[in-house]
């Protein structure tokens, strides 16, 4: 699933039933009230906080350069996601997934 | 203080970047526990407490090293945090022969992945990477530490020659000490121009995996080698998953005890003579100094330029994980532990600090998703 396909696809997230925080990885207990029952609910924007491209991988020869980026989601979470096209720190991104792996690209 | 338990010997296998077919991380161990035992001048009969701490030993455990090494043991314990473990074991070492659980511990750390090994280890290296890091083509810790790095970089105004100054500093040390990797003097230039890794991380900022192993040895202080003296640990303290990776990375667990660390040891950082602080990247030491309250008024910048830049303090003597190479990181904990012994000991040759009598050693690792989630730090004394 790709953004601009007029779908909102977002990033699946966990929110705690008890106190409606939201976690990114999954959690067992919630970290703040240690509620032990969660809901998926989604996340669609974050905000690029800081980007790395990826250049060399341990062990791969015709490896090409991936960016990576540190995002701040809509509901708050900092996650980790694969930025697939050029967007810079400060820009607002569409977060969708790939299996299991949260990506990103500036809304359309 | 523990008063009835001291670090009495050290002891490394050869590093090497590409092991032969022939060598193992159970043939880097030996030759590390080898070395150990007679820098200890301690038979292995005498042995009878082993921590151990390893990416590479399995489908062995603790057991079956103790086994191959023909140790009968009543006290054993196996770690698995990474680049603290070895610092974590010292303190289990020390509370261990302390309570007299044990007489004399073995402390050892080794791997010998390969360069293949340690990616599959850095893809798999918990649920959390293999299902949302590893598939973005992350990099594995090279692509974590490149975006705490920016962020270090953002907050502390640092540039990249900055952390050139801890690269440069460590590699000039290295040139003393001939188990490391990498002992020809760095310049800037060299610094400055190397590859980019991940952005802004470039080669020199990333650790060299390399296989070898190295050990320590525990026991009571009156058990030390005539005409050397022990080295005593003034406090330990350790921190696991201190904010649920919700912060920022630039703190490390060290913030959550390090007041607590020097009021146990009854010194404060101005009084530290050296520092193996660990060193997979440049950001992170400078990020655990600043937690242990040595880089005054939190002033990266000057610390990295003025303190490291102008060699005004001693820091990662052996050159480092950087220059010496990271055996994983359980090994690589292991190492600035033993270099700190070595020190006060007065036993470190051309890079010897004058006088040397208070050392702080770290460990930090398991970067459990944005950063490490583990830390431990202990305060270190040549006991006279």
């Amino acid at each position: 699933m790709t953004p601009g396909d007029g779908k909102k696809t977002g990033v699946g997230i966990w929110r705690c039933v008890k106190c409606r925080t939201g976690f990114f990885p999954q959690r067992l207990l919630c970290a703040r009230c240690h509620g032990d029952t969660f809901e998926p609910d989604r996340v669609y924007e974050a905000v690029v906080e800081e980007i790395s491209v990826i250049r060399h991988m341990l062990g791969q020869t015709d490896w090409q350069p991936r960016r990576i980026a540190s995002v701040r989601t809509s509901d708050g979470q900092r996650i980790t996601v694969g930025l697939t096209d050029a967007s810079e720190p400060g820009a607002v991104i569409e977060l969708f997934e790939d299996g299991t792996a949260p990506f990103g690209a500036a809304k359309r | 203080m523990f008063a009835n338990a001291a670090i009495t010997g050290v002891g490394q296998s050869a590093y090497t970047r590409r092991p032969e077919p022939s060598q193992s991380t159970a043939t880097f161990i030996r030759d590390a526990v080898v070395a150990a035992l007679a820098d200890a001048e301690i038979d292995a009969r005498d042995i009878d407490g082993m921590a151990v701490a390893s990416f590479s030993l399995a489908p062995d455990a603790g057991v079956d090293l103790a086994w191959k090494l023909g140790l009968n043991l009543r006290w054993l314990l196996q770690d698995t945090n990474g680049g603290s473990s070895a610092m974590n074991m010292l303190g289990h070492a020390l509370r261990g022969v302390e309570t007299g659980a044990a007489s004399a511990i073995l402390v050892v750390g080794g791997d010998a992945t390969g360069l293949g090994g340690y990616a599959k280890v850095a893809a798999n290296f918990n649920t959390v990477t293999q299902m949302h890091l590893a598939p973005l083509g992350h990099g594995g810790p090279n692509g974590v530490y490149a975006l705490v790095t920016s962020r270090q970089m953002k907050k502390y105004r640092l540039e990249k020659s900055d952390y050139g100054q801890l690269a440069i500093a460590q590699r000039a040390f290295a040139a003393h000490n001939p188990h490391a990797v990498y002992r020809t003097p760095m310049t800037m230039e060299d610094y400055l121009t190397a590859p980019l890794v991940a952005d802004p991380l470039s080669r020199y900022d990333c650790v060299p995996v390399v296989a070898g192993a190295q050990a320590i040895i525990v026991t009571h202080p009156d058990r030390c080698p005539r005409g050397r003296a022990p080295v005593r640990v003034r406090a330990h303290c350790a921190s696991f998953n201190y904010d649920n990776q919700e912060g920022d990375g630039l703190q490390t667990g060290i913030s959550t005890f390090a007041n607590e660390l020097w009021q146990a040891a009854g010194v404060r950082p101005g009084d530290i003579d050296l520092a193996s602080i660990y060193d997979d990247y440049p950001t992170m030491v400078l990020a655990q100094l600043n937690d242990l309250g040595m880089i005054p008024g939190s002033d990266l910048q000057r610390f990295a330029r003025h303190d490291i830049g102008e060699r005004r303090f001693p820091l990662n003597t052996w050159g480092g994980m950087l220059s010496a190479g990271q055996p994983g990181g359980p090994a690589g904990g292991l190492n600035g532990i033993s270099e700190a012994v070595l020190q006060l000991q007065h036993r470190a040759g051309a890079r010897q600090v004058k006088d040397a009598r208070l050392a702080v050693a770290t460990g930090y690792g398991m970067t459990m998703y944005r950063y490490g989630g583990t830390a431990a730090a202990a305060v270190l004394e040549r006991a006279e």
